[in-house]
């Protein structure tokens, strides 16, 4: 039985992350249904700290990483004998949508902060349980923002360009420069142009039909639907790029516009068959694992822990690296199963009470964490609950929003409109000021 | 800089005051007015006040390089520089091997980030048409027009789109086993001294920092481009693995080729040059460790990415690196002790 722990499935599509799609959709195609099962999860949750993440329970081994992974399946199953140019080209375009295409979706889902906001926000809530939107996300956030710092378009980003000028406006202030007050500032500044009412995303727009032509271009040269002229995996992986371009519904669709101009239907054309052919168009039919069985409370506040822990200032990097250098090292890999069966008898036997003692070690381990993070969860909570914002607002509403938009409800202004006959009377005496 | 000539001693007017001040009025009365103490007088003869002569400029700067010829600014030791040897950094010796394809005759000078306008080497340094002339760098990404236009033999320029693809292949997988295994290899710790670190500075401290910083920036280098951007630390094993069958596919490519240049180009293109840039400084830094030289049993080390570029497919990429050696700098490539002996 083969285990897949996965991101899980957002916009229609089975995963959220193009690698944990992309290996779905190879399983889904080389496993029978019986053989293997999915699992909603998170980084925090495997061993190895990365998604996608294959456990094949009848060996105990671990395999991360789309490549890896299809490798691995490979090897334990009869394919195809394909010939070295095709392999060739397989390993350089897989290369390619690495490079290229996953900086796009990074631009697109992660970066652009009003398509974070209303669909790729809402999608990780959807799939996460509930203490851990407030840690992953932002984490995976910032990690795909650093893929895609080199295309120097975090203009696109509207809070960090926000919180730039705020911070900037109270270093003027610290500095003692004159400051005009807020309730001038409209009467002192011209009239916004036209720059000033376009979108990030249209502001960008050129640069962005730039990079993302770049990409199709070079895709749009291959025959992605005749089966025999490219490898499964590459395949897959194309899918899994081109599908999350064009598939979810974003307020900002800037790459799926540039997708659909005309120039790509041969894309457009594979992504809608695949999606078709591969899945049977809906991604609730592959065999999941309930996410209720799939992680156990304590568990989710052990991670929830690593999560907060990992934001402590200075030490919080070094505390990341430790943990998942401490956590890989108990896992058994590919690798380390090659060199297993090399051994004697006897050295498998002393390898065998290794491991045993490596595992009481890290059950041990876990159990400390989940305590320690149960503990800080309750130290949170508190402090959560006693401590007043600096505008007198409680914590809970300053905290970092996740998930739909939360819906606040106000008592409408009171002005003078509210007092009926009376206050239009009066209204006329304060300057015609009624709201 | 320029008053060497003022190379004087203050023992006639003890006090601050400039000989202008001291004429206009009697320095005997000023005196008498403000005596200085005797100590203090005591402690300014003592202390003669000298201007040296300004310091002559370096013999490498610009301004005293006497023939009119391009400057490229790489990574390179002092020694290589003066052959005009290849540089010991891939980006570097992709553009100085793609200048000296396309024809182009320049000086090679030792560098580092810090004396690069944009923050990165190369750049080039084009020749002054007069000694008032300063004329503005060029970044590694115009270099290629430059050479195109600038060089007596420019190389064949490729236009398919299948070669965007291969070029990521160098861009990442081969980048980062390189990152990886020159960087955070302990084994390749003495190398990475000897390259990098010890050229900067000879003081202990700074060297460790400049060190641990180093691998920091590799480290994260591999972590942004790999596939998992949210791990912590990377994957050795997946980083060599990707390398490996990234050589395998150019060694496929280029077995494809009739001519024993990528993508069957009549001469080297800028293509051959970047493979180049790596298969070379891989098979020359990075190949087998000393001791098991020459012997067939050597164990497999993933690290010793110039065996894994030996191995891949027949042969093909270490033998594309020998063509190009041979061609750009001609045969036998560098016989650096030979020009030593010359010299003395």
């Amino acid at each position: 039985m083969l285990e897949l722990h996965v991101w899980g499935p957002a916009f229609g599509l089975a995963s959220i992350d193009a690698e944990c799609l992309a290996t779905i959709a190879y399983l889904a195609q080389t496993t029978p249904r019986a053989d293997y099962i999915l699992i909603q999860s998170s980084p925090s949750a495997v061993p190895t700290h990365h998604l996608p993440a294959l456990h094949d329970q009848s060996t105990d081994i671990w395999i991360t990483s789309f490549p890896s992974i299809t490798t691995y399946l490979s090897s334990h199953s009869p394919t195809p004998q394909t010939s070295r140019s095709l392999r060739a080209d397989a390993t350089a375009y897989t290369s390619f949508l690495t490079l290229h295409a996953s900086p796009l979706l990074a631009l697109s889902l992660y970066v652009s902060s009003a398509n974070w906001a209303t669909a790729t926000r809402p999608a990780y809530s959807a799939i996460l349980p509930l203490p851990l939107p407030w840690t992953e996300p932002p984490a995976m956030r910032a990690a795909m923002a650093a893929r895609a710092a080199h295309l120097g378009l975090s203009s696109l980003d509207t809070d960090t360009e926000a919180e730039k000028n705020l911070a900037a406006e109270k270093a003027d202030a610290a500095a003692g420069w004159v400051q005009i007050p807020p309730s001038l500032r409209s009467v002192i500044r011209p009239r916004p142009g036209v720059a000033a009412s376009l979108t990030p995303e249209q502001a960008a727009r050129i640069k962005l039909e730039r990079l993302v032509g770049d990409v199709l271009d070079v895709l749009a040269e291959i025959e992605w639907d005749v089966p025999d002229k490219q490898t499964l995996a590459l395949r897959c992986l194309a899918f899994a790029h081109l599908a999350l371009m064009l598939l979810p519904r974003l307020p900002r669709p800037w790459l799926r516009e540039v997708m659909t101009s005309g120039r790509y239907g041969g894309l457009v054309d594979f992504v809608h068959t695949a999606q078709r052919e591969w899945f049977g168009g809906d991604a609730k039919l592959l065999p999941w694992m309930h996410p209720k069985a799939a992680s156990s409370l304590g568990e989710i506040v052990g991670r929830f822990a690593h999560g907060l822990a990992q934001d402590i200032p200075l030490v919080g990097e070094e505390l990341r690296r430790w943990w998942a250098l401490r956590r890989r090292r108990g896992v058994r890999t590919a690798t380390d199963a090659e060199a297993e069966e090399s051994l004697t008898v006897e050295e498998k036997a002393a390898a065998e009470m290794d491991r045993r003692k490596r595992e009481s070690v890290a059950s041990r381990n876990g159990g400390w964490v989940q305590g320690a993070g149960i503990a800080l969860l309750a130290a949170v909570n508190a402090g959560m609950f006693f401590y007043k914002g600096v505008n007198g607002e409680s914590f809970w509403r300053s905290a970092a929003p996740f998930g739909e938009l939360v819906q606040v409800w106000r008592p409408p202004p009171s002005t003078l409109a509210g007092f009926g006959a009376a206050g239009a009377m009066f209204s006329g005496m304060l300057m015609g000021e009624v709201d | 800089m320029s008053n060497a000539s003022t190379t004087t001693t203050t023992t006639t007017t003890t006090t601050t005051t400039t000989a202008t001040a001291t004429s206009s009025s009697s320095p005997s009365t000023w005196r008498q007015a403000m005596p200085v103490p005797r100590p203090l007088q005591q402690l300014f003869d003592l202390v003669p006040l000298i201007t040296y002569s300004a310091n002559t400029l370096p013999a490498r700067s610009p301004s005293t390089t006497p023939d009119q010829l391009p400057t490229l600014y790489v990574f390179a030791s002092d020694e290589d520089a003066r052959f005009g040897a290849p540089s010991f950094n891939p980006s570097c010796l992709k553009w100085q091997t793609y200048l000296k394809l396309a024809g182009v005759r320049f000086h090679i000078t030792p560098s580092t980030n810090h004396a690069s306008p944009s923050g990165a080497l190369p750049f080039l340094l084009p020749a002054r048409s007069s000694p008032t002339d300063s004329p503005s760098p060029i970044p590694s990404s115009k270099l290629q027009h430059y050479a195109l236009s600038r060089g007596p033999t420019p190389p064949p320029q490729l236009t398919s789109l299948r070669l965007e693809a291969y070029q990521a292949l160098l861009d990442l997988p081969i980048r980062n086993a390189w990152l990886q295994s020159l960087y955070l290899e302990p084994a390749h710790a003495a190398l990475l001294d000897e390259l990098y670190v010890a050229p900067a500075s000879s003081s202990g401290w700074i060297r460790a920092s400049l060190r641990s910083q180093l691998r920091r920036a590799a480290e994260a280098e591999i972590l942004r481009t790999s596939s998992s951007p949210t791990a912590a630390v990377a994957d050795v094993d997946a980083v060599y693995a990707a390398a490996l069958e990234a050589f395998e596919a150019l060694a496929g490519l280029l077995a494809e080729s009739e001519t024993g240049w990528f993508f069957g180009a009549a001469q080297p293109t800028l293509f051959d040059a970047s493979v180049f840039a790596y298969t070379h400084l891989m098979l020359r830094y990075l190949g087998p460790a000393e001791e098991e030289k020459g012997s067939a049993q050597a164990p497999f080390v993933p690290a010793r990415l110039g065996v894994v570029v030996g191995c891949a497919g027949g042969g093909e990429l270490e033998e594309h690196r020998e063509r190009m050696l041979k061609r750009v700098w001609g045969d036998p490539p560098v016989d650096r002790e030979g020009v030593r002996r010359s010299i003395e």
